[in-house]
């Protein structure tokens, strides 16, 4: 766990945007050994570039490596080779957050204890961090339930939890594995169109995962396809809907033509990993 | 042939609170009339003279064995002694059990050191090591409290390591993403996943306890419960043993009850019985 810790210094120290990017992915791969079997080779070589306040969404088939890629970059894994740097300013105890795709939220706390656990090993006064909890529950839709265990919520809301944990660290780099994956199509639009506020608000560096390319054609300034395992990009396309954007960039004729990109490149590349699946048996 | 499946609420959903109370009422009549059952059965063997009631003493004759025990005060000594012994003992053996389950749960090198060696132990039974505490804390109290501390540290140690190392690595990941460090990782995550197994294994400990001080006090009959049951036995005082070994099994019973009120105390997040299985 000690990848986070030896990070490069920020490039420069104006208030200037640094040209560096935040994070950079130079020929990283990632194996899995596991015990009886042969080398899952789940990931790269991989080499991604993501500036600074970027927002990118990562798509690509199941099992290919995105979440993977993901918790190398938290400094959870380690690349099996090559390097992946990210830029803090040191500024910050928790410079990265994430949102991880089981949740990851503590069923013995509660609701708002979980929310607060960042902010409470951060050492902030317990005044402040109510307010800051009590605001990101009640953008979450959470309030009602500030007091529950997990055990008693829907699985929507577990996922709600754990976005409002990540959140509320408010954090230099945010990481999210398809944060909204268990929510209803209605609910979903309504946190997606909640943290395109958020972000164009208070812009900061997210890596986004998701299977949806709505939503990532909605949410990212970028979006990264990724081949079947072993995961590489295959496709890196800008997207370039003017900010501040809301919901009503779904009918524009472009999005629908971006889509329909993302879609004939993504396609053969589902077909390919669910393939592959089947033949190892 | 079609049917129809219709849903409709029942009992507990029409009278939540009168289904409840019904059930407490139910578990706790249920929780004794096996007891009772078992008394009356064996009260019915003996008057029936199905076995000699002279070596198989009936209940009706424990009253008058209770009595001459409790009037020259033999009975409140030998429980104070017993309980005395049992829960320092316990006390010792299940902090030090946690404690090291805890430090080798969270440390791979200190399993590696000393999982081998320790399982080792585990397997002797403790008893076999009476005559080397007996040489080392001297015949009594220490001896015996110590011994059922080893015996106690044993259970315990097992069930917190395994109990640890069973967290799920998701818990343990979202704590390193808050950075946490290795007290945070104990406080926020180790402990409470790990707390509700750390119980059943405080219970089965606290049952094993009083199963250690009943065997020790038998072998080296100096003083308590054990002793009582042993001089029972040899002088032919049947009804003394009987007694004793009932007092046993109210205080086995309870001290297992008292660790898992306890534990309920910590273990709130969690309904209690919640197993579901086809009726
Ligand atoms: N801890 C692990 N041990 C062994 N293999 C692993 C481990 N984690 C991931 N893998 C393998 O690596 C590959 C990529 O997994 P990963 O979880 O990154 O996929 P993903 O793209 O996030 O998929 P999904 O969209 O279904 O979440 C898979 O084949 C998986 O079996
Ligand atoms: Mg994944």
């Amino acid at each position: 766990m000690d990848q986070i810790d030896h990070l490069t210094a920020p490039g420069s120290t104006g208030e200037e945007k640094p040209a560096a990017p935040r994070i950079t992915v130079r020929d990283a791969t990632r194996s899995f050994v596991t015990a009886g079997r042969s080398a899952v080779h789940a990931m790269g070589p991989m080499d991604l570039t993501i500036g600074d306040d970027e927002f990118l969404c990562v798509v690509g088939p199941s099992g290919c490596g995105k979440s993977t890629l993901l918790k190398i970059i938290a400094g959870l894994l380690a690349p099996s080779s090559g390097e992946v740097a990210i830029n803090v300013s040191g500024e910050h105890r928790i410079p990265i957050a994430m949102v991880f795709q089981d949740y990851g939220i503590y069923p013995w706390k509660t609701v708002r204890a979980n929310v607060d656990l960042g902010l409470r090993l951060t050492g902030r006064p317990s005044a402040e961090r109510r307010e800051i909890v009590d605001d990101w529950l009640a953008r979450l839709g959470l309030t009602e339930f500030a007091d529950a265990y997990p055990g008693a919520l829907s699985g929507g809301m577990r996922q709600r939890v754990s976005v409002a944990r990540a959140l509320a660290i408010d954090p230099e780099v945010l990481l999210m594995d398809e944060p909204f994956a268990a929510l209803d199509a209605q609910l979903r639009e309504v946190l997606q169109e909640e943290l395109l506020a958020i972000w164009q608000a208070r812009r900061r560096t997210v890596v986004f995962v998701t299977h949806s390319l709505e939503e990532a054609l909605l949410l990212g300034d970028r979006v990264v396809v990724m081949s079947a395992r072993p995961g590489r990009v295959i496709a890196d396309i800008n997207v370039p809907f003017e900010r501040p954007r809301t919901g009503a960039v779904r009918t524009d004729a472009l999005f629908a033509k971006l889509r329909g990109e993302l879609r004939t490149s993504l396609q053969p590349q589902v077909t390919a990993q669910f393939d592959a699946g089947k033949d190892k048996r | 042939m079609s049917s129809v499946l219709t849903r409709r609420p029942g009992a507990a959903e029409l009278h939540p609170v009168r289904t409840r109370r019904r059930w407490t009422v139910t578990k706790v009549t249920l929780g004794i009339a096996v007891p009772v059952l078992f008394v009356a059965v064996w009260q019915l063997i003996a008057v029936l003279e199905w076995v000699d009631p002279f070596l198989y003493p009936p209940p009706s004759r424990l009253g008058p064995g209770l009595a001459a025990l409790w009037e020259d005060g033999r009975l409140v000594d030998a429980t104070v002694t017993s309980v005395r012994r049992v829960i320092l003992g316990y006390l010792l053996g299940a902090v030090a059990g946690v404690v090291i389950g805890f430090l080798m749960g969270m440390s791979r090198v200190l399993r590696a050191a000393l999982e081998p060696f320790s399982w080792a132990w585990y397997t002797v039974p403790k008893l076999a090591l009476l005559p080397i505490f007996l040489t080392i804390f001297g015949f009594g109290d220490t001896s015996v409290v110590v011994l059922i501390a080893v015996t106690v540290y044993f259970f315990v140690w097992i069930s917190v390591m395994s109990a640890v190392m069973a967290v799920p690595t998701g818990y343990r990941e979202a704590a390193l993403m808050l950075r946490v460090n290795r007290w945070e990782m104990f406080r926020h995550v180790l402990l409470p996943a790990a707390l509700p197994e750390i119980f059943v294994g405080l219970r089965i400990a606290a049952g094993v306890s009083v199963l250690m001080l009943v065997g020790i006090e038998f072998v080296i009959s100096d003083q308590g419960l054990g002793f009582l049951i042993e001089q029972g036995r040899t002088l032919l005082l049947l009804e003394q043993s009987y007694v004793a070994i009932v007092l046993v099994a109210l205080i086995g019973y309870l001290f297992a009850l008292l660790v898992k009120l306890i534990g309920r105390l910590f273990v709130r997040w969690r309904d209690e019985d919640n197993a579901i299985i086809p009726s």
